[in-house]
């Protein structure tokens, strides 16, 4: 694997002289690797071009029911040792923690499909280049301008401790993002996949492209309560704000809207997952900690069935730990990082045959929260919203400003698409932790509560 | 100034722009960048977070064949300079693949010069013990009140030792530093989570040392900051779906300035570079000079100078020199954030707002300090008399704009109904909605001098890879007429 930054056996020594400088009863090592390409155009031409090389260690050390971190990338025996010492001296002089469970005992780690492709990771500049000509001539041919980025990456993730725990995997992954932009229109695309050479950078610009070009000449429309048809980019806006709410931490801080609710119908018949070993996202089989990550049903046909822990969350509520940890954070210490809202069985044109009069909605922006417990979200439609009439998607409309709760928005779901888009979220704590695979949707009725002038 | 002396890194730099000449660019710079923070969060009585970080690395950005390239790498060796130095030249090539036109600089001096931030009480040389107990103190007072589902209270220490080379003759070494923390109450029950934070949620920063928490007197507030959080689970709902008079207190200005003058007047935005992630601006270069965006109360100032600001430095990561003008003046915008390679689009020279979110990351536009100027309505008392019906709003909460920053929406903390020149009731979950130059053109009162305050963010995100950059907004009170308030039904 020679696209690789360190390898196996080179992640495990440095975290193993980490842990070895450390001074506690208990200590973690996380080890991240990564080399990130993007290439970035905007009208018609690439404007920025970067490529870091980058890797740190994130050492926590637990000295009785007391316990700090320090990260640095500093990877020789210096670093590691003032890391180390750090950390070490931040954890003897912290307030007890009195709910403090220790660091998990190893667990065996199942195997996962490899999300490793070596040629993504030796994926060129020109490479990507030729992809972002690729969509800028797309563009141009149908008098639009192209913006957006291809990028190529690849992570390794390494986790050790002095309990025993060992983990270790390497990712890839590449994307393409185009908004496809007119005077009076603009459309977006957006590809994921582990593979570069596979990655559908030409459907992702004919989507775009073909999608601009009837968005030109947007009419006005009037705020109010429509039924809608949401491409995959809206819908995995709601996953990630919904999914936020089945955490250990997110019920055990009373913000959580499944809370006390399991067993419960919560929302229309969805069926939302997280899975770490489907074989189409990009599959981790472990979570941050080094525990084995379960497979958790987290909505059952609209069902509250359960929620994720890390080791502290799971601890304080006295129950079985499901392997979901990030990297060691006081907000958001676990979250369902391979979330997949389960397939329907409508083509994109049944989900909008399904409409009589409504809205297709391809992209949120800027969205947040409003009332977290009645999941009230805001935000806007941006890049191709169109009007539905009577089975079909008549003509474009201005951009609308949504208030609305996203769970009682799934309570009226109508139809679900038979076809999943792989996403992934921006980078959180410095790398890519999760990816999404969700369907477009149609709901009975969505809130705009205001409109824009374009 | 105790800043690293980079004497070893200086040569390397050299080393790299060497590297890239030979290598065909045409222009090229190096910024080695050393990072230093801290941050804990004391919650529910016990130490949920400390971490300790540091980072080191160096970034080279060059043209070549009239594209841009960069390139960066934490391995701090000569044979690594070289390398990195010549990829950055080699995607630098592969850029010009799709180029429409030579990438042009506007002009600068180079020079040769340090900057530190004024530090009063160094935080990285107190014990963990003195910087922890503030927090524990502040916390505990929290918890005094019964009844709080969740109490924080976190603080945050930030340094960054940077190096500027480029082939232009430039050699800059700045220290930056800043502070910042606070203290947050939350209450649940009868389907409602209410919070208090002081002074501005958890992310209260500013440039300098330790004094920026102090000065706040965290200890003492925390009783009234439980006590609200309390009464907010009873209060009653903001008004719904009317349009009154809105009073934002300076911390919930400052980020309506943030969102709604910041964002729009980056230069970069304005001519499209970024449109697919974070969007364009209405403010486009036809506006400058003529466009009305607020009424004549509304002064907005792009000030890099500014004591205490998140945006102060002394050169951007370009090398261009800190500086101040006028982004709004009495309501007429003027002047946009600006790079060289924007400035030169508009045939003038940079401001100096260009600033990268560590080594590994390119220099992109972003806010200095981007503050409202303080007006002649008194105190907030004062603003407060003068207004016979409305609500006055108190940190942000909640906030959203569209993709041009022109449709906002933002909810706050916390909402007092005004009547008859008297702070009444207090409301819950209040919101307001409008239009960006019709809501500033609605202002007609902004608090005097005496209000006014250095705020922040800490956490601004911009670019494709996603950066985090620290900016400033000084801002004081302010009132707007006929305002939508209130969303949630």
């Amino acid at each position: 694997m020679s696209g690789l930054l360190f390898g196996e056996s080179e992640l495990r020594d440095v975290a193993q002289r980490a842990l070895k400088a450390t001074q506690g009863d208990q200590a973690e090592a996380i080890v991240i690797g990564r080399t990130n390409s993007l290439t970035r155009y905007a009208n018609a031409a690439i404007h920025q071009n970067v490529t870091s090389r980058e890797a740190e260690v994130r050492v926590r050390v637990v000295v009785g029911k007391r316990y700090a971190s320090a990260t640095t990338n500093r990877l020789d025996e210096e670093g590691l040792r003032r890391a180390a010492a750090a950390a070490s001296d931040l954890a003897r002089r912290a307030p007890e923690d009195p709910t403090f469970g220790g660091l998990p005992a190893p667990r065996p780690i199942p195997p996962a499909p490899s999300a490793y492709i070596e040629r993504t990771a030796e994926a060129t500049p020109l490479d990507r280049a030729r992809a972002v000509k690729l969509l800028c001539d797309a563009a141009r041919a149908a008098k639009l301008v192209a913006a957006g980025f291809v990028a190529t990456n690849v992570q390794e993730v390494a986790v050790a401790s002095t309990t025993g725990t060992w983990a270790y995997s390497p990712q890839t992954h590449a994307e393409v993002q185009i908004a496809a932009i007119g005077d009076d229109g603009s459309a977006f695309a957006h590809r994921v996949a582990p593979d570069f050479s596979v990655l559908d950078v030409e459907g992702a610009g004919h989507e775009a492209v073909t999608k601009a070009v009837r968005a030109q000449h947007p009419r006005d429309a009037e705020p109010g309560t429509y039924e809608v048809v949401l491409e995959p980019y809206a819908v995995r806006d709601m996953v990630g704000f919904l999914g936020g709410h089945f955490t250990g931490l997110a019920v055990e801080e009373g913000r959580s809207f499944v809370g006390g609710k399991l067993g419960e119908q919560v929302t229309g018949p969805i069926t939302l997952v997280d899975d770490p070993f489907d074989p189409q996202g990009i599959p981790r089989a472990f979570d941050f900690e080094g525990q084995p990550s379960d497979r958790v049903t987290l909505l059952e046909r609209g069902i509250a069935r359960a929620i994720v822990y890390d080791s502290g969350t799971a601890h304080r509520a006295g129950v079985k730990n499901t392997g979901h940890a990030l990297p060691p954070n006081p907000f958001m210490p676990a979250a369902a990082m391979h979330a997949r809202v389960e397939a329907g069985d409508a083509s994109h044109e049944q989900l909008v045959a399904g409409v009589k009069k409504g809205l297709l909605v391809t992209r949120f922006h800027y969205t947040r929260w409003v009332h977290q417990l009645r999941t009230i979200v805001t935000g806007m439609t941006r890049d191709g919203t169109f009007a539905i009439e009577n089975g079909e998607v008549t003509y474009p409309i201005k951009n609308l400003r949504f208030t609305q709760s996203y769970h009682e928005a799934w309570s009226g779901v109508r139809a679900i698409g038979k076809d999943l888009r792989l996403l992934v979220a921006a980078e959180q704590f410095g790398l890519t932790a999760s990816c999404q695979r969700v369907p477009a949707l149609h709901l009975a009725a969505f809130t705009f509560t205001g409109a824009t002038r374009y | 100034m105790t800043v690293s002396s980079f004497a070893v890194e200086r040569d390397l730099a050299r080393r790299a722009l060497d590297t890239a000449r030979t290598r065909g660019a045409t222009y090229a710079d190096v910024r080695f960048v050393r990072r230093d923070e801290e941050n804990a969060l004391v919650k529910n009585g016990r130490l949920e977070s400390a971490d300790r970080a540091d980072s080191f690395g160096f970034g080279v950005r060059a043209i070549a064949d009239g594209a841009w390239g960069f390139a960066a790498s934490q391995v701090v060796t000569a044979d690594e300079a070289d390398r990195v130095a010549a990829l950055a030249v080699e995607i630098a090539k592969a850029s010009a693949l799709t180029k429409q036109r030579d990438a042009e600089l506007a002009p600068l001096e180079a020079k040769t010069a340090t900057y530190s931030t004024p530090v009063q009480i160094d935080p990285f040389a107190m014990t963990v013990d003195d910087r922890l107990g503030l927090l524990v103190a502040a916390e505990s007072k929290l918890r005094e009140r019964k009844g709080l589902r969740t109490t924080r209270a976190a603080y945050a220490i930030w340094r960054e030792d940077k190096l500027f080379l480029s082939t232009e003759g430039a050699d800059i070494q700045q220290r930056l530093s800043e502070v910042g923390g606070g203290i947050a109450a939350e209450a649940v029950g009868d389907g409602e989570l209410q919070i208090r934070t002081y002074p501005d949620g958890l992310r209260y920063q500013n440039s300098g040392g330790w004094e920026v928490l102090t000065r706040w007197d965290l200890v003492g507030n925390a009783p009234r900051v439980a006590d609200e959080a309390l009464a907010l689970l009873r209060a009653k709902q903001c008004p719904q779906d009317i349009r009154t008079n809105v009073i934002l207190a300076g911390n919930q200005l400052s980020l309506q300035c943030h969102e709604s003058c910041g964002h729009p007047i980056e230069l970069d935005r304005a001519l499209g570079s970024v449109a697919a992630f974070a969007g364009t601006s209405f403010l486009t270069t036809d506006k400058l000079g003529s466009f009305r965006y607020g009424s004549e109360q509304v002064n907005i100032r792009i000030d890099s100078t500014s004591p205490g600001g998140l945006g102060t430095f002394g050169f951007d990561d370009e090398g261009v020199p800190a500086s101040e003008g006028w982004a709004v003046k009495a309501g007429v915008f003027v002047g946009y954030l600006m790079s060289r390679e924007t400035a030169a689009a508009l045939g003038t020279r940079s401001n100096g707002t260009m600033r990268a979110d560590g080594w590994q990351r390119v220099p992109i536009i972003r806010m200095t300090n981007v503050s409202v100027m303080p007006g002649s309505a008194g105190t907030l008392d004062d603003l407060i008399a003068d207004t016979d019906d409305g609500i006055l709003m108190d940190t942000n909460r909640s906030w959203s704009i569209d993709d041009k920053r022109f449709n906002f929406q933002f909810g706050t903390e916390i909402g007092w109904e005004i009547k008859k020149g008297k702070r009444g009731d207090m409301v819950r979950n209040p919101t307001y909605t409008g239009i960006t130059p019709e809501f500033w053109g609605s202002c007609d009162a902004v608090c005097s001098e005496s209000e006014w305050v250095m705020w922040g963010t800490p956490n601004c995100g911009k670019g494709q890879p996603g950066q985090g950059a620290h900016t400033g907004h000084g801002a004081a009170p302010a009132r707007f007429r006929d305002v939508k308030v209130g969303v949630i039904k």
